[in-house]
């Protein structure tokens, strides 16, 4: 051990130096936690409400999302970047709703290489539809050429449901191709102009129910 | 080895500690807001480049290789026009048939509908709409004022300076495809003067 008088300058100047590097690093490790914390937070909340929604913003009804303010002009910033981000055009919600699904009914991802009956009754709409897409909101190329049901075109039970198979070889029946496109979507749009459709949001709209029937 | 929580809440640094929510709020709130201008993918992105100005298209049936959106479901017929009322009002009409399904919007570029209008069941629904921009809205004077008898509803007056006005058809299969395509081709979208 060095004694009082062996202290150089230069001992008491590298002493100095190195409690100075050591508050730097203390306090960078302060300001380090405060810019993660603040980019976590920040960028990664502002993510899961314009992607995933919150029920401010998003109606959820089994695998069913809706975002109840799209397309309207007084919509929250949250819809507005959400729909932005996707890369669609959206109708005004007081007139049609767009209900998309990425999931079965028990919360399983949709995919091409399981099949799914897709049921529900009418919806009190004028006008309906029922597409399939892949993930990335492309049609799926099928030699049917056949995309989706609409009100029109879709074959009704004499009971006021319907049945919509999702599968990759032919079926009897409302079939919708999907090929080999890997993850899918689902979009049910319902458009009534007569009615605001969201002027109750407490009252459950019938969404048909999305069933996994087996997986290859 | 016990941790001196009381030492080490004693020396932590309480001034970041609480300006980390609010500049995480901060943050959170300019992202939002700056999403919709950052993305290049947005709707008014990808369609803006193909549409000519003031000029209505009506797209082919949406198939896998015409598809020009994400999401955009071949149920419908669409015609787009991508309008600008920078240089003067933009004068719309369309006629929307007595058949569900039909709609006309006007959307901004970040995906608002300023205006929307629906077909009803019973009857045509005539539509005559003037785009202005938001901070003009003189449209010279009346007929009336001028001594001349209107036969006409005048046109709506709409504030939108960019966007695009979206005529969606329902398409009902082949056979009706001609008659779909001709209400279609019926809107007419295009620059006028005071």
């Amino acid at each position: 051990m060095l004694s009082h008088s062996a202290l150089t300058p230069l001992h008491l100047i590298w002493h100095r130096i190195s409690k100075r590097i050591a508050m730097l690093l203390a306090m960078l490790g302060d300001w380090a936690a405060f810019l993660g914390v603040v980019l976590i937070l920040g960028l990664g909340t502002s993510w899961y409400m314009i992607d995933i929604g919150t029920p401010l913003t998003t109606e959820r009804q089994g695998p069913w999302v809706t975002w109840t303010s799209a397309g309207r002009a007084d919509a929250d910033p949250y819809t507005r970047a959400h729909f932005a981000r996707l890369g669609t055009l959206p109708l005004t919600a007081e007139m049609t709703l767009t209900h998309l699904a990425f999931t079965d009914s028990e919360g399983r991802r949709l995919h091409s290489s399981c099949d799914y009956d897709i049921e529900g009754r009418e919806p009190d709409a004028s006008w309906w539809s029922l597409t399939v897409f892949d993930d990335r909101g492309e049609l799926i190329a099928n030699a049917a050429q056949r995309y989706a049901f609409t009100s029109r075109s879709i074959a009704m039970r004499p009971d006021g449901t319907f049945l919509v198979t999702l599968a990759r070889d032919a079926r009897p029946g409302n079939w919708l191709p999907t090929g080999g496109a890997g993850r899918l979507a689902l979009v049910f749009t319902t458009l009534d102009p007569s009615a605001p459709l969201l002027a109750n949001p407490q009252e459950q709209r019938p969404m048909p129910e999305i069933r996994r029937v087996q997986c290859r | 080895m016990q941790i001196d929580w009381r030492s080490k809440l004693k020396h932590a640094n309480w001034q970041l500690i609480i300006a980390a929510p609010i500049a995480a709020a901060i943050l959170h709130i300019c992202a939002t807001l700056a999403a919709p201008n950052l993305t290049a993918d947005s709707a008014y992105n990808r369609l803006a480049p193909a549409l000519p100005l003031n000029k209505l298209e009506v797209l082919p049936p949406i198939t896998p290789d015409t598809e020009p959106l994400p999401f955009l479901s071949p149920d419908a017929r669409y015609a787009f026009c991508r309008f600008d009322s920078a240089n003067g009002p933009v004068s719309v009409s369309a006629t929307l048939p007595p058949d569900p399904g039909w709609l006309m919007a006007v959307v901004s570029p970040h995906g608002d509908n300023v205006y929307a209008a629906a077909s009803t069941p019973d009857r045509i629904t005539p539509i005559r709409i003037v785009l202005v921009p938001s901070e003009a809205h003189f449209l010279g004077v009346t007929p009336e004022a001028r001594g001349i008898a209107r036969d006409e509803q005048p046109p709506v007056a709409i504030a939108a300076s960019k966007g695009i006005i979206v005529v969606r058809g329902p398409d009902k299969g082949l056979a009706f495809r001609d008659e779909v395509e001709s209400f279609l081709k019926m809107t007419s979208c295009s620059a006028r003067s005071f």
